[in-house]
């Protein structure tokens, strides 16, 4: 009876797959997708490279032998560089912050930038600044060799300080990811959870489903439709993840060598979290209704939470910060589907807290699904005007 | 084709029992202790008025409406998921997928009944050929006329080679030729010895093709049995027609043998007071003239019918029990 069963599902699942996968608009949706998150990694690593000339203004010292170390960090980092001397730093620090210069080298003592790069995601070297600091510190190496300086190299190593006149991004590419992880978990949770209740509605409206179970329980449809639904959506996910870290590593992008990675991959768990607990609801909210065009109003108030912890998201990443209320969100299994990723990307969310929110969710799901099992179950054959859940939970089939 | 077709208890076999079946929709009572039974091999029509329950009980007996109390058995055994899959169902509101192909969907539905792909195949390929619709394997149903739909609908029933078919109303919106393919269909099916219960309005036709029926109303059987036991029941008629009396004076004064019930153009329709006095009264008729006519007249199924569901079937009963129960009513055309 158990592999009887599994049989028919499988053939739901396979059915709603297929229907789905001749859709154009399915193609156009997953190669559209696809293209933002290549554009997403390609874009930052091509405007990156495209820096022709760097303008580098020196102040103190030798001009000869400052000009001698910005030419060779230039050498270093495959930049190439003008050397612009400056009177002193007020006025470096001036052009700095216009954008005229890339990079300041205030004597043998440090080096300005206009924003205080984040601390270890990449060699010193691959970047101008860094490149200038390192180059920098050896000049000044060998122009004193007393002793002492030996403890301090060994101390300090060779570089000088970066100082950065603004305050450090802290993790732009991070934040960026989770916005970007935030879209597309609301807008894949919204469009198969709106595909699921259009696809139940239709079953109903066009009365097929009174075919169907009369050899099907009304679970094994149920199931056989969210699988197949899940089974697609899983694919699309995992193309997107891939594409990610394929071509972020491909063109040694910032943001899959740093934190942002960590960002994907609770974005892409919270994603099927999130399609786990509402795959039911969207269905059992199909099963209300008894007009085809009625579907998409179903469904609007299984949409509203996502759309809240979307909005939200915006001031937590650019604004405000983190305050209780969003992070409270991020527990509740109706927005932790987005809340989550987004603390993640602003590095709000500690290991346990992930685990608890995660472990919420999937409780939340078994329940949901209990639930929404039960609406489905009894509303499905129910014609007439459209039911209310209440009165359907109150009725048998 | 016929998974499972073995016997099972003696004297039971392909013999669908409905036994007390009782539902309640709110306020209005669809099914009310109904019980009769369908024997195999036999063209069985399921009767009444709008609103009498005939949709519930058939959905009953597939399974997708639940009943408050009863029992539907098949052999002898109450029907569960794994005898359901041996049912064809016609539902009363046609139900396919509108956007799917015809092959396809056949294929799909004989495969939920347990064929496997390679039946399956061969099954809606023979019913499409079977049913005229072999050009339009591959239109997706949407696009077919009304007519070659209900014919989608009955290949979805017939696919997967059930022993036990319900059909509800599957005359309805059929053009002549349809509604003599369907026959044609349904005839054969019952001569393969195939269980049927099929339920329809148009009671000459039901007159027609069934030998048996069974007649509802308000949740409950009210006459039922062969159609020509039927026909035979109740007051004796006769037809005569006396040449050149066309008002049919003659049989203006007949005492108590016979009464006058209808004349048509001098073919007067008699009322018999028993068989006996039909001779006095071709006697009556001779002496006024020369008898063209004679006919012994069975009672046609639609005066059973009328006779059976009474007053109860006017159409202030049938909206009631259309709405909620989702069962009768709606977009019949």
């Amino acid at each position: 009876m158990t592999t009887h069963s599994a049989e028919l599902i499988r053939l739901v699942a396979m059915r709603e797959i297929r229907d789905r996968a001749r859709a154009k608009s399915f193609w156009v949706a997953s190669v559209i997708l696809l293209v933002a998150v290549a554009a997403a990694v390609i874009i930052p690593a091509l405007t990156r490279g495209s820096q022709a000339t760097a303008r580098v203004g020196v102040v103190g010292g030798q001009l000869a032998a400052l000009t001698q170390t910005v030419k060779e960090a230039g050498r270093v980092s495959g930049t190439a560089v003008t050397v612009i001397p400056l009177p002193g730093v007020a006025a470096a620090s001036r052009r700095l912050r216009s954008g005229d210069l890339a990079a300041v080298l205030v004597g043998d003592s440090e080096v300005l930038v206009k924003q205080q790069p984040v601390a270890g995601t990449s060699s010193p070297g691959a970047s101008l600044p860094g490149a200038l600091s390192e180059v920098g510190g050896l000049q000044r190496l060998y122009a004193l060799l007393p002793p002492s300086a030996a403890a301090g190299i060994a101390n300090h190593g060779i570089a000088l300080p970066v100082h950065g006149l603004i305050p450090p991004p802290r993790g732009l590419a991070s934040r960026i990811t989770g916005l970007a992880a935030a879209i597309l978990i609301y807008v894949i949770i919204l469009t198969y959870g709106v595909r699921i209740t259009i696809g139940v509605g239709e079953e109903k409206a066009s009365r097929v489903v009174e075919v169907l179970l009369t050899t099907l329980r009304p679970v094994q449809l149920l199931a056989g439709k969210v699988i197949g639904m899940g089974i697609l959506a899983l694919a699309q996910i995992a193309a997107m993840v891939a594409a990610f870290l394929i071509l972020g590593h491909a063109v040694g992008s910032a943001a899959v060598q740093g934190a942002a990675t960590s960002v994907v991959l609770a974005g892409a768990l919270w994603l099927l979290l999130g399609y786990a607990f509402y795959c039911t609801a969207y269905a059992a909210a199909g099963s209300l209704i008894t007009r085809q065009s009625d579907a998409y109003n179903a469904s609007i108030p299984l949409q509203l939470p996502l759309i809240l912890a979307y909005v939200l998201a915006y001031t937590v990443l650019y604004a405000s910060g983190v305050n209780w209320f969003y992070h409270v969100l991020a527990f509740v299994p109706f927005t932790a589907p987005v809340a989550m990723p987004v603390l993640v990307a602003v590095g709000a969310a500690p290991a346990w807290q992930l685990a608890l929110s995660a472990a919420i969710s999937l409780a939340a799901t078994v329940g949901m699904a209990r639930l929404a099992g039960t609406i489905y179950e009894r509303a499905i054959l129910r014609t007439g005007s459209r039911l209310r859940v209440r009165q359907v939970l109150r009725s048998a089939r | 084709m016929q998974p499972g077709g073995q016997q099972a208890a003696p004297g039971a076999s392909g013999m669908l029992e409905l036994d007390g079946l009782r539902r309640r929709y709110g306020d209005v009572t669809a099914l009310d202790g109904l019980s009769f039974a369908v024997p195999p091999g036999q063209v069985f029509g399921f009767l009444g008025p709008n609103g009498a329950g005939k949709t519930t009980a058939m959905r009953a007996i597939v399974g997708v409406a639940s009943l408050d109390g009863g029992e539907v058995r098949w052999r002898g055994a109450p029907i569960g998921q794994e005898i359901r899959r041996r049912i064809g169902y016609m539902p009363e509101e046609r139900g396919l997928y509108p956007a799917m192909r015809v092959l396809e969907q056949l294929e799909y539905l004989a495969r939920l009944h347990g064929l496997t792909a390679a039946q399956a195949r061969a099954a809606a390929l023979s019913w499409t050929e079977r049913l005229g619709l072999a050009d339009q394997g591959q239109a997706k149903i949407e696009a077919l006329s009304l007519g070659n739909q209900q014919r989608v609908q009955l290949a979805a029933a017939l696919a997967h080679g059930p022993e036990l078919l319900v059909l509800d109303e599957p005359f309805s919106g059929l053009d002549p030729a349809g509604v003599d393919a369907m026959s044609q269909v349904l005839a054969e099916r019952a001569a393969a010895g195939v269980t049927m219960l099929f339920s329809s309005h148009q009671l000459d036709l039901v007159e027609h093709l069934c030998q048996s029926v069974a007649i509802i109303n308000r949740g409950q059987l009210v006459a039922g049995g062969a159609v020509k036991d039927l026909g035979q029941a109740g007051k004796l008629r006769i037809t005569v027609r006396v040449a050149g009396d066309d008002a049919g004076r003659w049989a203006q004064d007949l005492g108590g043998a016979a009464s006058v019930e209808n004349n048509t153009g001098g073919a007067v329709l008699l009322a018999l007071r028993n068989r006996a006095d039909a001779q006095a009264v071709l006697d009556r008729a001779r002496a006024a003239g020369p008898v063209e006519h004679f006919t012994f007249e069975r009672r046609k199924l639609s005066e059973v019918f009328r006779d059976a569901v009474g007053s109860a079937a006017d159409p202030e009963a049938d909206a009631e029990a259309g709405r909620g129960a989702g069962a009768e009513g709606g977009s019949r055309a």
